[in-house]
């Protein structure tokens, strides 16, 4: 059981507001268009979201200010039961 | 009911919603839902009021009851919500032309009687939602449809209007600040009295492009760069330094314990 960090296509507008509020940057700018013509924002190595990494481990929400500044509600924390090795364990 | 996680103060059915792409009214509404599921409130005992306009459209997402009402009349309803029901948490999303032209006065009176809920004004600056015409928050020199050269009014500055009429909470942050929102919201419902809470937000569609700041990102971040702190702000008048224009004072204005009226004690 581990978070993953989720874009909803079909609530996201592409405004972009999340590129510009994450700490690690985890939020690039879409480069192709969804079949709704919206650019989505790839995901740069989400493993390195503290949410992801540690809210199982506090119990609580850490960070999540792209959930907070994202207008339509469309970035969420999913449960994934199969276990993936995260990209990047420690950050300095 | 108590929401199990926070998507359950949204009505999934009508999401997405009408804002507009980057518009700052949709990251208004996550904080103070954010608040309201951290203060663990009843969906059964919260009621979401407004007016007419972009931001008033808002309780309409709202999983609660809620109150769409006329244009600047959101605060009357209000006060007839909370004291015929003080056991309500009653929250009023509104615009800066919904509270500050036509509502004006309702304000005042809010604020001078002390009433115990918690008014939330997304400031976009303009008349939203009727194409972009100049609000009593207009600054002075920006274009709106009403204002083609560049508005001549001296602008509302709502908090000390708040502060003054007698609000018990008065704060002011931006849709950038989203943290400190949210944790203004939380002080705000906790707060017994008026709070009174500004939001500064994009409006991209009518205010960002017609005075070339730019799309939701550039307003943001246009937020983010011209915010100061009040703390700042006072310490920078103390010393008869002049604060820079287009500078948007944000912080806590005040927090203090005012005789309230329909509490819920
Ligand atoms: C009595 C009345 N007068 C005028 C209007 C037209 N009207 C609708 S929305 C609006 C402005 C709303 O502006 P604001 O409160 O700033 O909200 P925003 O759309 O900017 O979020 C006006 C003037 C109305 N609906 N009712
Ligand atoms: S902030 Fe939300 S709506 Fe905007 S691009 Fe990011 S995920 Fe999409
Ligand atoms: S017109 Fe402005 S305030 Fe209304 S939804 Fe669009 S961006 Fe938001």
């Amino acid at each position: 059981m581990m978070k993953q960090l989720t874009i909803n296509e079909t609530l996201c507008k592409g405004c972009n507001l999340c590129t510009i509020i994450c700490p690690y940057r985890i939020f690039q700018i879409g480069t192709t268009p969804n079949r709704r013509g919206i650019y989505i924002p790839k995901l740069y190595k989400p493993g390195r979201c503290t949410n992801c990494r540690l809210q199982d481990l506090y119990g609580r929400q850490l960070c999540g200010t792209c959930a907070l500044i994202c207008p339509d509600q469309a970035i969420s924390w999913e449960t994934v039961s199969q276990y993936k090795k995260p990209e990047i364990m420690i950050e300095y | 009911m108590k929401a199990q996680v926070k998507e359950d103060w949204f009505r999934k059915d009508r999401l997405p919603h009408i804002f507009c792409v980057g518009c700052g009214n949709g990251t208004i509404i996550n904080c103070v839902v954010d608040a309201v599921f951290h203060l663990d409130l009843d969906i059964d005992k919260t009621v979401f009021l407004s007016g007419i306009g972009c931001s008033s459209r808002a309780p309409g997402y709202m999983a609660s009851d809620s109150l769409h009402t006329t244009h600047g009349r959101a605060l009357a309803f209000a006060t007839g919500v909370k004291l015929g029901r003080p056991e309500f948490d009653v929250i009023v999303y509104t615009g800066d032309g919904d509270l500050a032209a036509i509502g004006g006065n309702h304000f005042i009176h809010a604020c001078r009687r002390n009433i115990d809920m918690t008014v939330v004004c997304m400031n976009n600056q303009i008349y939203g939602m009727t194409g972009g015409q100049g609000s009593p928050c207009t600054p002075i020199g920006k274009l709106s449809t009403t204002t083609p050269y560049g508005a001549q009014e001296t602008p509302f500055d709502l908090c000390e209007l708040a502060v003054g009429a007698g609000a018990n909470y008065v704060a002011r942050w931006t849709s950038y600040h989203v943290k400190e929102l949210r944790n203004a919201v939380i002080t705000g419902i906790e707060t017994p009295g008026l709070s009174f809470i500004e939001v500064l937000c994009q409006c991209p569609t009518s205010f960002g492009n017609k005075n070339k700041i730019g799309e939701g990102v550039e307003h943001a971040s246009y937020l983010r760069k011209n915010a100061m702190l009040l703390q700042k702000a006072r310490r920078m008048e103390e010393e008869g330094k002049k604060i820079p224009p287009e500078t948007f004072i944000v912080g806590e204005y005040v927090k203090r314990s005012r005789p309230v009226m329909g509490g819920k004690t």
